[in-house]
């Protein structure tokens, strides 16, 4: 009889473990979720209050609010690519000439990144664990416990996590397409607000507890916990109820139904329509291979005695800021060509316009229904898509050369590294620009058609230019400056997501000063820019934040390196 | 014309690729011969400033390659080993976008560049299809497209027939032999005994990091007239044979070995025939001597 550590599932299993413990997310992920338990221990609703941070009804009462907040993405980031990741390396016919079936393979693969990352978000209740033994002015703390941890971990978080991995997972294994697990985590919140309220609220409470997966539900229907006496609540045992069970059973039908039909539907080969010689499968490439008629000899004589063609003299010229303004030209419409050539682009565009100006079309624009409500309306909106697109994109351009193998033929070229980052750094701004003119363009037109008056196109300008066009100029240059020092692309993304989800919960706790908020976050009102009252103090801050933009290009200049870019060791 | 100098390479793995490397490399066509790992693609990165060396000098005319590497990069035409496109572009759009690139604005010369370009590597047929739908032939052809242009006074070619058919290999061989100009250099490495024989007026062979030959094809085949001898035997008369003289290359042939030896002085045994030496023997010849 094999050992079960030497049988292929755990061969497979314990490869995909260690793949994952070399990349940053997983690391990322538990410093996020550790640091979201301190949070919730020592600054979080139960201090002051006599709730213990430890006790029962606290613990399930967080862990499905965790689940839901911090979670998700990370799920797509680590479920996305466990199979895509074997193609894209072409180890797939090594392993599968192997004896490992389709099954265990799957399995392995999924069980193995689905471990790091349910050891990931353990961080979160092994911190709220540790702490017990630790204490603080304000925070009530019961005697030390342990089950309670870990079971309803299990329960509120590793299940739900579950469903959502397999979904991800048989994404990004059916259509080999990593982006579009990341777009889909990137859509997590609209998508599930949607479910809810397109889908539960139409149900029954009773069907809509069962099948919402992230049990937000089972909460409510326990009553409201904080009208609870802290004596009361601390004494409270949570017990699985027949609802809960039921709901969490239908999840673990859901995740291995998922499977089942990833099993079924994933075929060992390449899809036919791969495309050949690309080596980032982003772009639109041809339909069709291209193959030329078989060489006719005869002809090929011919071709032998006919003399070569001459090339034709040009002038070139490669020097001077006139020389170096006509390349960036150049790579400047190369990249925004090979921008628009994403194919992401198709699903993130439209669906940002559509978030962004989806309550200006449907809704009554609160307060007044004037166009600085409508574009105050906007403004909001959109600045969650113009700091993901920037971010996304930005790393995409930058590291789209090597993922091509076109890098040594760019860098073989007689241009500036400055005309390389620039041209990057521009096309990202003017994409993250045409999403914003479409949202103005599209809240103009709601505004029109819904007789909301007055129409002032100067109030959407004036927004627009102080506020929401400086403000992706620095978004596009923080992240071009990230992505340049930290030359990882994923490494960037946490990163510059950690920092925001950081600097928004600073924001958000009362520590909201123009320094450090160099978007203006909750921090300027239409009327500012309409009165004047404040508007000298708002353009100082802009040329505040476009100084700290400029500087930060200039860095990214500064930092960025071809390979050839390290000094020279060598005696002279 | 480009004249290398003690030029060393050390990676961070420890790995010393080059070893004082010097070679003068005369105009028109070079072959870089040696095996896979002997340090051909290090070499050619550096003179393609895509890499730093950690000492030496690397000059042609007045430049120095190191450190004027934008001087270089405007007299430069590289194809590396390994590379790609932009899938989403057409081979007319790639073609502008170097051209573009390397400083060729007047939008009517470039025109007539790419045009030129494309006839002359057979591409015209296929000037609007997507790069991504390109077989590999058609690929390397359009890397040797965009590496001529601007009339390069260095073409470095790197590796460019490993992977290719016969019949591309055959095409890209002609084409290559088309394009040098008079003087300017073309570098070609590849581990392919029979490209640099076929198109190379000059070479060099060079193995772990270090330069062990450098000479005119023709000289190597002279050198060696007279003293390359062939046989078929079987694999127990092989061992006697080794003790007698140098094996240079061997290979199956109807369940016997057909083995070439090297033998300056006298006939290694009756059942050998003299025969016409090839740079392939020079190669095994020097590779085991070193």
């Amino acid at each position: 009889m094999v050992h079960p550590f030497y049988t292929p599932f755990f061969t497979v299993f314990r490869t995909e473990v260690l793949l994952n413990l070399r990349r940053v997310a997983p690391y990322f992920m538990a410093l996020l979720c550790g640091g979201n338990a301190l949070l919730w221990w020592g600054w979080g609703p139960a201090k002051g209050r006599g709730l213990a941070a430890n006790s029962e009804a606290f613990i399930s009462g967080v862990l499905p609010i965790y689940s839901f907040m911090t979670l998700p993405l990370f799920t797509a980031v680590i479920m996305a690519d466990p199979v895509i990741r074997d193609f894209r390396a072409e180890i797939g016919p090594l392993i599968f000439s192997k004896p490992v079936g389709r099954f265990i393979y799957l399995l392995g693969k999924f069980f193995g990144s689905f471990f790091v990352l349910a050891c990931g978000q353990a961080a979160f209740v092994v911190t709220l664990f540790v702490l017990q033994w630790f204490s603080r002015p304000g925070v009530t703390q019961q005697g030390v416990k342990v089950v309670p941890y870990f079971k309803h971990f299990l329960v509120f978080v590793v299940i739900s996590h579950l469903v959502l991995a397999a979904f991800y997972f048989a994404v990004g294994t059916l259509t080999r397409n990593a982006k579009i697990v990341y777009a889909l985590g990137v859509c997590f919140y609209p998508l599930i607000m949607s479910y809810n309220l397109f889908f539960l609220n139409g149900l029954p409470s009773r069907w809509a507890r069962t099948l919402d997966p992230l049990v937000m539900r089972w909460g409510q229907k326990r009553g409201d916990v904080h009208t609870l006496s802290a004596e009361a609540f601390n004494t409270l045992v949570v017990t699985y109820d027949a609802e809960l069970i039921l709901n969490r059973a239908v999840m673990l039908l859901i995740a291995a139904g998922i499977l089942t039909l990833v099993y079924r539907r994933f075929i060992i080969a390449e899809p036919a329509q791969k495309i050949h010689f690309s080596f980032l499968n982003l772009s639109t490439a041809s339909e069709r291979i291209s193959f030329e008629p078989l060489i006719n000899w005869d002809e090929q004589d011919h071709e032998a005695r006919r003399a070569p063609l001459a090339l034709p003299t040009v002038n070139v010229d490669g020097t001077g800021v006139r020389a170096s303004f006509r390349k960036l030209i150049a790579a400047l419409a190369i990249e925004f060509r090979l921008l628009l050539a994403e194919r992401s682009i198709v699903v993130i565009i439209p669906f940002a316009v559509l978030l962004s100006t989806m309550e200006v079309i449907f809704w009554r624009v609160r307060p007044d229904g004037s166009s600085a409500s409508y574009v105050t309306n906007i403004a909001g909106n959109s600045l969650l898509f113009v700091i993901g697109i920037s971010i996304f994109y930005i790393g995409e351009a930058l590291q789209r050369d090597r993922d091509l193998k076109i890098e040594s033929l760019v860098w073989s070229q007689p241009i500036s590294n400055s005309v390389l980052l620039v041209s990057r750094f521009l096309a990202t701004l003017l994409l993250v620009c045409i999403l914003l003119g479409s949202v103005g363009l599209i809240a103009v037109l709601a505004q029109a058609l819904k007789g909301d008056r007055p129409l002032e196109l100067m109030t959407y300008l004036r927004v627009y230019f102080w506020i929401l066009i400086p403000n992706a100029i620095f978004l596009s240059a923080a992240a071009l400056f990230l992505k340049v020092l930290l030359r990882d692309r994923y490494l960037t993304y946490i990163a510059a997501i950690g920092t925001c989800i950081g600097l928004f919960y600073m924001y958000s706790q009362g520590y909201n000063r123009w320094l450090y908020n160099p978007l203006l976050f909750r921090l300027w009102k239409c009327e500012d820019l309409l009165s004047g009252n404040n508007l000298s103090q708002i353009a100082q801050h802009r040329v505040y934040v476009l100084t700290i933009a400029l500087v930060l290009v200039a860095l990214a200049h500064l930092f960025y390196q071809r390979r050839s870019g390290r000094r020279v060791r060598r005696a002279r | 014309m480009l004249a290398i100098e003690g030029l060393n390479k050390t990676y961070q793995s420890g790995v010393h690729a080059l070893k004082d490397v010097t070679l003068d490399v005369p105009p028109g066509m070079f072959g870089l011969l040696g095996p896979n790992g002997a340090g051909k693609t290090t070499l050619m990165k550096i003179l393609a400033t895509l890499l730093e060396p950690d000492s030496g000098t690397v000059r042609m005319r007045d430049t120095d390659l190191i450190t004027e590497k934008h001087r270089t990069r405007m007299m430069l035409g590289y194809l590396p080993q390994d590379f790609g496109f932009y899938p989403s572009l057409t081979a007319e759009q790639t073609l502008h976008y170097f051209a573009r690139l390397k400083g060729v604005h007047d939008r009517k010369e470039r025109h007539s560049l790419v045009n030129a370009l494309l006839e002359r590597v057979n591409l015209e047929s296929a000037r609007r299809q997507k790069v991504g739908g390109f077989s590999g032939g058609m690929r390397q052809r359009l890397g040797i497209a965009q590496a001529l242009i601007g009339k390069p006074a260095l073409l470095i070619v790197d590796e460019p027939t490993a992977g290719l058919d016969p019949e591309e290999r055959a095409r890209f061989h002609n084409l290559l032999a088309e394009t040098f100009a008079e003087e300017s250099v073309v570098l070609l490495s590849t581990h392919i005994v029979s490209d640099v024989s076929n198109l190379c007026s000059n070479m060099a062979i060079i193995r772990q990091g270090k330069i062990i030959a450098s000479c005119a094809p023709s000289y190597a085949i002279k050198e060696l007239t007279n003293s390359v001898w062939e046989a078929t035997l079987t694999r127990e008369q092989i061992d006697a044979v080794k003790s007698r003289c140098k094996l240079l290359s061997s290979h199956m042939y109807n369940g016997m070995m057909r083995i070439r030896v090297i033998s300056p002085r006298e006939r290694p045994g009756e059942e050998f025939t003299q025969t016409t030496p090839t740079i392939e023997d020079y190669y095994f010849n020097l590779v085991s001597q070193s």
